[in-house]
């Protein structure tokens, strides 16, 4: 079945009349986030199933409650008065019976004026065209309606063929045991092999049942025989429900084993994650100290340009000038003082020579004023004129009496006597001059502390970075956090006792099975030796018959599933191994790793078998993707392998460009057609290149999609339409 | 898969050769169209071909109980 095309009017984004055909091989839709491509998915899915993917709410919601908003709202603009229609039409073309089944889904909502009526629900109408070439007629049969749904996509298949890129995950769902087992039940044959033991099993039942009646009515005891049949009866009953225990136990049992051993796996990582977390808390407080330490630095910094002088650096001239002056100063006074005294002690000479030669007051003072008066010296009657020598030498006579003998006073020497001040200026100065010698050397010294203190500061904060991103690391590569880290040896332990508890708990239950096993044997033993006739020998022949076509069904299903999980391996390998060609550090081998229930689950190895914990999510994408694949591909060939259209929006997303043609080249070998919605290839003109002319790649129709007005130019929808081009 | 692969899976366990039933090897040469006159395998084959053709399990059943009564 081929989905040849797809029409949508006015169907959200899509306003107006669009189309995409589509051929056989990948087709893509090519658009950026916000273009259009996930409304594309969703009117795939709306004609479908009368839902759309609720982005906001994870969920596919109705019709009945999205209603207006699956309406383009630029179609409902442009009505004033009258009614919008919205429609979705799939055509899909039966190539072997070149049979044409055209499904479509339509909304319509009335408006007048402002106000807006929407109808309640959708309208699903199929047409089906006999052949290719005739006219189209309206299917109205629910039992062919059905059938014909269930022709173009089966319900069960459906996750694994229509998905969006974020639902890969839950397709096959690592937390639960049996998403793989299910996966295989669905895609591959093994529900023939299911159905026959089924079958073989009651056909089994019946037989032992009609032995058991036949036994009981040939018996020459009757009453014994009927009591050793509830006997029997009540012990099949316990153990049957032993056997529902001994499945409910085993589930418990393989979840316990995974738990325990994913733990032991991690217990390791555990370990370096405590040190380095110790380790890491351990530099942290040692950076703590050296940072209190170097703001300490800074702040005493600023003191010590007081405290240790260095606000005082360059003034060392100062000093020297200072001192220069202060010895020319010192100088000039002594100087100045011994010039001083030697002119007193010249007076006080002369003082002491005239009190040798004339008494003090002789001759008497007013004959001394009358030959001053008279300029006539009585003593040697000689003239004396005034101003002349003998009349000086005279008038000292009268000035001699009030002269006394002078001594130096420091009053002599300055008016205004500093040198005190001076000199304890010039103390100071001696002190401070041994300080501003040292200052150099101590912005030196504190600044080399200040440097070690920093480098130390850095190495520690490096060592810090360095350690927490090995934690990161760790973290990120195992999955275990700090505090789990810290409690999963507890975790582990538990997990083990839950183990070893669920162990013995099998072993007694499987023990009991046995006993009740052997006890039924007794039973059917006593049964038959009250057998008094021959039992039909056709009905021993069936019995035997169908016991071992019960016991090779069984067998042969158990041999049919685990070659199918040996062969769905080397698959999975294959298209992981294509898709992560073009990036190495992907690399792994994907095991299909049996649990203790029966059920399988993938897995990722290195070379030496050593499970890689914790893959990003990328890679769980990938590993998940190769196994659907692998489950379709290994049934290449037969009816549901070609049948079906893998549609999916943005199924590559989650895990790089480097995976993408990959990916389109493992697509278009597993499907014969496949719809997919991709922004990698809008952003990347390489790559589309590549997924246009690549050999391997089976191509069929690609289209860009581009809206009338970006995203984030959008304040209303009202005019936004999209445009499709073809680009081959 | 086609019935005569089914069948193939099914004539492989190590039954048929204890029972001499099969020799060793024989299984996965047999042919469907080949008469086997065996009740085992003439039930398994109603099985394998009531559900290839999807028939009722009680048909299948019924076609089987009158082969061996």
């Amino acid at each position: 079945m081929i989905l040849q095309s797809i029409e949508l009017n006015n169907f959200m984004c899509y306003y107006g009349e669009n189309k995409f055909v589509f051929t056989e091989g990948i087709n893509v839709i090519i658009g950026d986030n916000g273009y259009g491509k996930s409304k594309l998915y969703d009117a795939f899915y709306w004609v479908m199933y009368d839902r759309c993917f609720d982005t906001s709410k994870k969920e596919f919601r109705q019709t009945s409650h999205l209603k207006r908003l699956i309406v383009s709202d630029k179609a409902c603009k442009e009505v004033v008065d009258g009614s919008v229609t919205t429609y979705v039409k799939l055509t899909f073309h039966d190539q072997i019976k070149d049979s044409v089944y055209i499904i479509e889904r339509s909304y319509k909502i009335h408006k007048n004026g402002d106000e807006i009526r929407e109808d309640k629900d959708s309208l699903q109408t199929i047409y089906k065209k006999d052949l290719a070439y005739l006219n189209a007629r309206e299917v109205d049969d629910p039992f062919q309606i059905d059938q014909i749904k269930n022709l173009i996509l089966p319900e069960n298949i459906k996750p694994y063929m229509w998905f969006q890129g974020e639902q890969v995950e839950s397709i096959i769902d690592f937390n639960k045991q049996d998403t793989l087992t299910q996966a295989i039940n669905v895609l591959s044959n093994i529900s023939r092999f299911d159905d026959i033991k089924e079958l073989a099993t009651s056909l089994n039942d019946n037989a032992a049942a009609e032995l058991n009646r036949k036994v009981r009515s040939l018996s020459k005891d009757k009453g014994k025989s009927e009591q050793l049949e509830l006997d029997r009866q009540t012990l099949i009953e316990r153990t049957k429900g032993l056997q529902v225990q001994e499945l409910q136990l085993k589930d418990s049992l393989a979840k316990a084993e995974e738990n325990s051993e994913l733990l032991i796996n991690k217990l390791e990582e555990a370990q370096k994650i405590r040190q380095l977390e110790e380790k890491r808390k351990n530099i942290e407080k040692q950076l703590l100290e050296v940072i209190a330490e170097l703001d300490q630095e800074h702040t005493s910094l600023h003191k010590k340009m007081f405290t240790n002088k260095w606000v005082l650096k360059g003034c060392e001239h100062l000093f020297e000038d200072y001192s220069k002056k202060y010895s020319d100063y010192d100088f000039n006074k002594l100087k100045k003082k011994a010039e001083l005294q030697a002119r007193i002690d010249a007076e006080n000479a002369v003082l002491a020579e005239l009190q040798t030669r004339l008494p003090i007051d002789v001759p008497e003072p007013i004959y001394v004023e009358r030959m001053l008066e008279d300029e006539h010296c009585l003593v040697c009657d000689r003239e004396a004129k005034k101003g002349s020598e003998a009349w000086n030498k005279i008038n000292e006579l009268l000035t001699r009496q009030t002269a006394k003998l002078q001594t130096l006073s420091p009053e002599d020497i300055s008016t205004h006597n500093f040198s005190g001040d001076f000199k304890k200026l010039y103390q100071n100065g001696l002190g401070l001059q041994y300080s501003i010698g040292n200052v150099d050397k101590d912005i030196a010294d504190t600044f080399k502390r200040q440097r070690r203190i920093n480098n130390k500061r850095k190495n520690l904060h490096t060592e810090l970075v360095a350690i927490e991103s090995q934690i990161q690391n760790l973290i990120s590569e195992s999955g275990i956090g700090i505090n789990e880290a810290k409690d999963l040896l507890s975790s582990y332990t538990i997990q083990n006792d839950y183990a070893k508890s669920y162990q013995r708990q099998v072993s007694d239950l499987e023990n009991k099975i046995r006993n009740n096993h052997e006890k039924l044997k007794t039973i059917d033993e006593q049964l038959n030796s009250l057998v008094t006739g021959e039992i039909p020998r056709s009905l021993l022949s069936k019995v035997e018959v169908l016991k071992d076509f019960e016991h090779v069904a069984t067998a042969t299903r158990n041999r049919v599933f685990s070659q199918l999980v040996k062969m769905l391996e080397v698959e999975a390998n294959h298209h992981y191994n294509d898709m992560t060609q073009s990036n190495l550090s992907a690399r792994g081998i994907i095991k299909l790793k049996e649990l203790s229930n029966g059920n399988f689950m993938p897995e990722l190895v290195d070379s030496d078998g050593n499970v890689l914990l914790q893959l990003n999510t990328g890679n769980i994408i990938l590993i998940k993707l190769a196994t659907i694949m692998a489950i379709i591909s290994a049934r290449q060939g037969s009816r549901a392998t070609d049948l079906y259209t893998l549609i999916t929006d943005a199924p590559m997303s989650v895990f790089g460009e480097d995976y993408t043609i990959g990916f389109c080249k493992t697509v278009s070998k597993v499907y014969r057609q496949s719809i997919i919605m991709s922004k990698e290839f809008y952003r990347n003109e390489n790559l589309r290149n590549e997924l246009l002319n690549n050999p391997e790649i089976t191509v069929g129709r690609v289209y860009m999609i581009t809206p009338s007005i970006p995203e984030t130019e959008r304040s209303n929808r009202e005019s936004l339409t999209t445009n499709i081009k073809a680009l081959n | 898969m086609t019935k005569e692969e089914v069948l193939r899976s099914f004539l492989a366990d190590p039954l048929f050769i204890e029972q001499c039933i099969l020799k060793p090897g024989e299984a996965d040469k047999i042919r469907w169209s080949d008469d086997k006159n065996n009740d085992f395998i003439k039930v398994i084959k109603i099985a394998i071909e009531g559900e290839v053709s999807k028939e009722s399990k009680t048909v299948t059943a019924r076609k089987i109980n009158q082969l061996l009564g």
